[in-house]
């Protein structure tokens, strides 16, 4: 998707699992992985890092253009058009 | 946005008044600022969907004063507007807990022993929620979320609705259908003795005239691509795909409320060999919730109008059931109306 690639950045809409906290990224890095992306947008987004025993939470991004969960060793420049909607999906467990 | 310019901490004491130490601790902000910018929003204080500014500043102890805080204010922006709300230190609670099991892990104190904290704050150099550590230089901005309101009248609800479990006038009003409980019923029955669960979708409603918002469940969605077992129900990103496309093909301008799950206590019991006389006092049994329960709601339901429902199995009555919200940034059991629906 190099066409889409620019020194400034991948413009992008994130949300949380529920459509309800939306988020815009002007400039995600193209060179960042995915994960590194996801990672950064927890603590921007105000949404926990980790389950109540202090372990790490895993989220998926999804693509809503591709309907896929991003893979997070993906580069965003190579995953990701300017324009593209993700949504943070954790695994998590109730008890 | 929420810009908060202080680092807090806490100093411990055994139940005697003498010290046990101090700790630094992270406090998650982000319930405090959402509930004050939704309980001014019900009032009409402020915008309904508007993206907004939340400061937290600490409240100083009068007596003791700076550093010592006796809790902290959450003052919101939005659309020119200003509004504000104050938190008790029994917030920092859970940080409290955490700390005291750290002393407990050092020998300081026994497990099971009262303790008491006394929170503190500090100026810090920049606002705190800057680039974390190895992370990512990036810029967000936080946009209106495509969230409607139904504008409604709250009395028609109330007229077609019975109060069930213990109604706080001061909650957002939630009306659930007994069809909406009864599938979820059938579902706890039906996974004999895994935990089970789904997606609350419904519709937020708007009385101008009062003001007020309220929530009406519309639907449970069973959900899909879960791990169940006795003691706990694991949501996988999958679980949230197959929620979001059911809403699209319902199309009804339904959004998400929340999640329930089932809690199979008398599985639980069992394994325990909890006396049939245990079991009608355990604190189990009714209005559970457990750690990791609120775990889900604060990752996939932060909204402050967001519900929690479980199910409760137990052996010695039918299936009852417990309602969660938000509540001053915590989460708290709460009553809602059980709605008559027509069948015209």
């Amino acid at each position: 998707m190099a066409q889409t690639e620019t020194l400034e950045g991948i413009s992008l809409t994130v949300s949380d699992v529920s459509g309800q906290k939306v988020f815009r990224v002007p400039k995600a890095p193209a060179e960042a992985t995915v994960g590194e992306l996801v990672q950064s947008l927890l603590s921007q987004m105000h949404l926990p890092a980790n389950d109540p025993n202090g372990q790490p939470l895993a989220y998926q991004a999804r693509l809503e253009r591709e309907g896929r969960h991003l893979n997070a060793a993906e580069r965003v420049g190579d995953a990701l058009e300017t324009g593209d909607k993700l949504m943070l999906q954790p695994n998590i467990d109730a008890g | 946005m929420l810009v908060n310019e202080f680092r807090y901490g806490l100093l411990l004491f055994r139940e005697d008044g003498s010290a046990l130490g101090s700790a630094s601790v992270t406090v998650d902000w982000e319930p405090a600022a959402e509930w004050t910018r939704f309980h001014h929003a019900r009032r009409g204080a402020v915008p309904l969907c508007g993206e907004g500014t939340a400061s937290i500043e600490p409240l100083w102890d009068t007596t003791e004063g700076e550093p010592y805080v006796s809790g902290f204010r959450v003052a919101y922006e939005s659309g020119g507007q200003n509004v504000t709300a104050d938190f008790p230190s029994s917030y920092f609670r859970e940080q409290a807990a955490q700390t005291s099991a750290e002393f407990v892990k050092r020998g300081k104190l026994a497990a099971g022993d009262t303790y008491l904290f006394q929170a503190v704050a500090f100026a810090q150099n920049g606002n705190g929620h800057a680039k974390p550590a190895g992370g990512l230089a990036l810029e967000v901005v936080e946009e209106k979320p495509d969230l409607e309101y139904v504008e409604s009248s709250l009395d028609d609800f109330r007229r077609r609705s019975s109060p069930a479990g213990l109604v706080d006038a001061d909650d957002m009003p939630v009306f659930i259908p007994q069809r909406v409980l009864d599938e979820t019923a059938a579902l706890t029955r039906g996974a004999e003795g895994r935990e089970t669960g789904g997606i609350l979708i419904g519709r937020l409603h708007h009385d101008a005239a009062l003001p007020e918002v309220f929530a009406e469940v519309s639907a449970q969605i069973p959900a899909e691509h879960t791990q169940g077992t006795v003691a706990r129900l694991t949501f996988t990103p999958e679980t949230w795909s197959a929620a979001s496309a059911a809403i699209r093909l319902r199309s009804q301008g339904e959004v998400y409320l929340g999640y329930w799950h089932s809690h199979p206590v008398r599985e639980w019991c069992r394994a325990k060999e909890c006396t049939p006389e245990k079991q009608k006092t355990c604190q189990l049994a009714r209005d559970f919730f457990s750690e990791d329960d609120r775990a889900v709601m604060r990752a996939a339901f932060p909204r402050a109008h967001s519900l929690g429902l479980v199910v409760n199995d137990t052996a010695f009555l039918d299936l009852s059931f417990s309602l969660f919200g938000w509540r001053e940034g915590k989460i708290h059991p709460r009553g809602f109306h059980l709605l008559e629906e027509s069948h015209a």
